[in-house]
């Protein structure tokens, strides 16, 4: 049983992002604004498995979290597709405050995107009414967020590099 | 003569790594196909022992007791203009569900909440959630144990909502922020500060004369059209306790 946890840790962890993403606690928020849990876990996963492994896991995630959600008509996989490609690209830097400090700002630059993508959707769905005008103010939400995911960042993301990197060897590593 | 053989026959369909994703796709498939309804069920006994209290009812009835103040006014109106007009919707208190929040998403774009009663407990697609003060959302999605509730702030909400004090109707759009907008397809509506907003006496999707919120601040007139911001009297980032409403259409 422990050794199929230690094979399977990143599989794990993934299962409890939506839990996370659900859970939603408001001592952890800023402005009402959660971090963007799925880049905590897209970000070490990608770097040690490469683009492709990240692309489909993103798809994954996006998946999952859209299912989740009662938005029908936005999505959050382009964003994670994106990011997964982008993550899969990073090379694990050698020093251990430069890498730290890469990690929040690349998880910051991908939340970014992520809220800037689905932000778009909302506009291009609202602009025929013409009323997409009254969703300019709700941007603070892609900045918070974007804060947010950076500031926590260096701290999960180095835990779950490891972590990973420990259970790499036995975990499951898809090839193209 | 040659004798051709293949030394090995490898094909995709004999790793187990091929599978293996092929099963991971096929559950996410289901995940996607049933609405994240296995996570929500999984969710429902993970969080159940963090549930809020008791206490939190009385607290919820005495904020009822102000609500039905301010309901009591409106439908003393409402009955004279149901004198001239006729066909309104009915709704009815007496079937009403008493739920808890066990999961809360008020910030950033996804602006939902959980609750713990679900289709076992006759919670359907489309019913009203009202909160202490007013209307919070309606429920987008059911699960055997949970339902889950699209808030008046998402950006996929509008509704229709009636102005009381200039009798006029117009349209509640939530846009990603806590408070929605407000719009009138009138340049010259008289709309103030502090005038009440509340649902449509005629709306088809919510009981009429539900408390929504208050105007908090007015924008300029643009394209014909007048908006506004509103602050709703149900604070869904603050409520344990709900009540859902079936809707008899």
């Amino acid at each position: 049983m422990n050794k199929f946890f230690t094979k399977k840790i990143s599989i794990i962890c993934l299962i409890f992002i939506p839990i996370i993403f659900l859970w939603h606690p408001n001592w952890l928020g800023f402005l009402g604004v959660q971090p963007y849990w799925p880049l905590f876990w897209l970000l070490p996963w990608s770097m040690l498995n490469g683009s492709i492994n990240g692309l489909i896991f993103g798809f994954f995630l996006g998946l999952i979290l859209d299912s989740i959600t009662v938005d029908n008509s936005f999505t959050q996989i382009p964003g994670l597709l994106l990011c997964g490609i982008w993550f899969g690209r990073i090379k694990i830097h050698g020093d251990f405050l430069v890498g730290h400090f890469r990690y929040g700002l690349i998880c910051s630059l991908g939340s970014f995107l992520c809220g800037t993508l689905y932000f778009m959707q909302i506009l291009v769905k609202n602009f025929s009414d013409s009323t997409f005008l009254l969703f300019i103010p709700s941007i603070k939400n892609i900045f918070a967020e974007v804060f947010l995911t950076g500031f926590l960042a260096p701290l999960i993301c180095s835990k779950l590099l490891k972590l990973f990197r420990f259970s790499r060897v036995k975990s499951i590593k898809i090839n193209f | 003569m040659f004798n051709i053989r293949r030394i090995s026959t490898s094909r995709w369909w004999h790793k187990k790594k091929s599978w293996i994703l092929f099963s991971i796709l096929l559950f996410l498939i289901f995940v996607r196909i049933t609405k994240g309804s296995i996570y929500k069920d999984f969710y429902y006994f993970i969080s159940k022992p963090f549930w809020p209290g008791h206490s939190q009812k009385d607290l919820l009835l005495k904020s009822f007791n102000q609500e039905y103040l301010i309901k009591l006014n409106l439908l003393k109106k409402d009955n004279i203009r149901l004198r001239e007009i006729l066909n309104l919707q009915e709704s009815s208190n007496s079937d009403s569900i008493l739920a808890a929040v066990i999961s809360r998403k008020t910030g950033s774009w996804w602006r939902q909440i959980i609750l713990n009663k679900g289709s076992k407990d006759g919670v359907e697609i489309g019913s009203i959630v009202m909160g202490p003060g007013g209307l919070l959302g309606r429920v987008e999605s059911t699960s055997f144990f949970t339902s889950t509730v699209i808030l008046l702030t998402s950006p996929e909400s509008k509704v229709g909502v009636w102005m009381d004090r200039i009798q006029i109707s117009g349209l509640l759009i939530g846009s990603g922020d806590d408070s929605p907008n407000l719009i009138l397809y009138s340049k010259d509506a008289e709309i103030k500060v502090g005038d009440f907003v509340s649902s449509s006496p005629a709306s088809t999707l919510l009981p009429p004369n539900v408390p929504i919120g208050i105007v908090q601040s007015i924008e300029k007139p643009f394209q014909a059209k007048k908006t506004a911001k509103i602050s709703l009297l149900a604070k869904p980032q603050a409520i344990d306790w709900v009540q859902i409403f079936n809707l008899k259409i």
